[in-house]
């Protein structure tokens, strides 16, 4: 029963963790994007320039959404104390 | 050429250059599963970040733009593909998820490189 209950909490864990990474990025990629197109409509000559800088920041914050990602799936299905912790529940 | 172009061909090129020796090192020191997981990881950022790049330079080229919805199909395509890589390698246990992980982070040290080399021009160039 208790390891029923260590399954669920990690689902929950992994849902929950996602979900708060993909507000967080959702918010962050927007901002950036909003400026950078704010930018090239009052100045276009800058297109260049706003591009490579916005694309660097925005390849920053994809991966920490992947990285998100990464750990969920890997509390779902890859968690490396689950048999371990499993056992010692019962 | 301006400090974002340099920044650009730096992180560009220092992807695949650390791609490479990540890949190396781990099939060297490493298990099979963990060089499977940096190999994998180091491939799926980089292509990444350069269908990103070719996305946006259309996107955001005034002389011809793209259509706000190419974009977002594209992206999203991008980003589902993606997803759906990173869950098949760890379901079936292909790759080490540690591996995976730092595999992931190439594009990011690739950034931190490239800011730190530029802040060492500015500090060097500040104190000429």
């Amino acid at each position: 029963m208790e390891a029923l209950q260590f399954f669920i909490a990690c689902v929950t864990a992994a849902g929950f963790g996602i979900a708060i990474a993909a507000f967080g990025c959702g918010l962050g990629q927007g901002m950036g994007l909003k400026a950078a197109v704010e930018g090239i409509a009052r100045n276009p000559e800058s297109s260049g320039k706003v591009t490579v800088t916005m694309l660097i920041g925005l390849a920053m914050i994809e991966s920490l959404c992947i990285y998100a990602l990464v750990v969920s799936l890997i509390l779902i299905y890859a968690h490396p104390q689950a048999a371990a912790i499993a056992g010692l529940l019962g | 050429m301006n400090i974002q172009q340099r920044l650009l061909t730096f992180v560009t090129r220092s992807n695949w250059v650390l791609l490479a020796s990540v890949s190396l090192l781990g099939f060297v020191a490493t298990s099979p599963s963990f060089a499977r997981g940096l190999i994998f990881g180091g491939l799926i950022v980089t292509i990444n970040f350069h269908l990103l790049a070719r996305t946006l330079k259309n996107a955001l080229r005034p002389s011809r733009l793209a259509s706000p919805n190419v974009v977002l199909v594209k992206y999203y395509i991008r980003f589902i593909i993606s997803g759906v890589i990173i869950f098949f390698l760890i379901r079936q246990q292909v790759v080490n998820p540690i591996g995976l992980f730092l595999g992931l982070s190439v594009v990011v040290v690739s950034i931190t490189l490239a800011t730190m080399v530029e802040l060492k021009k500015l500090i060097f160039k500040e104190a000429v």
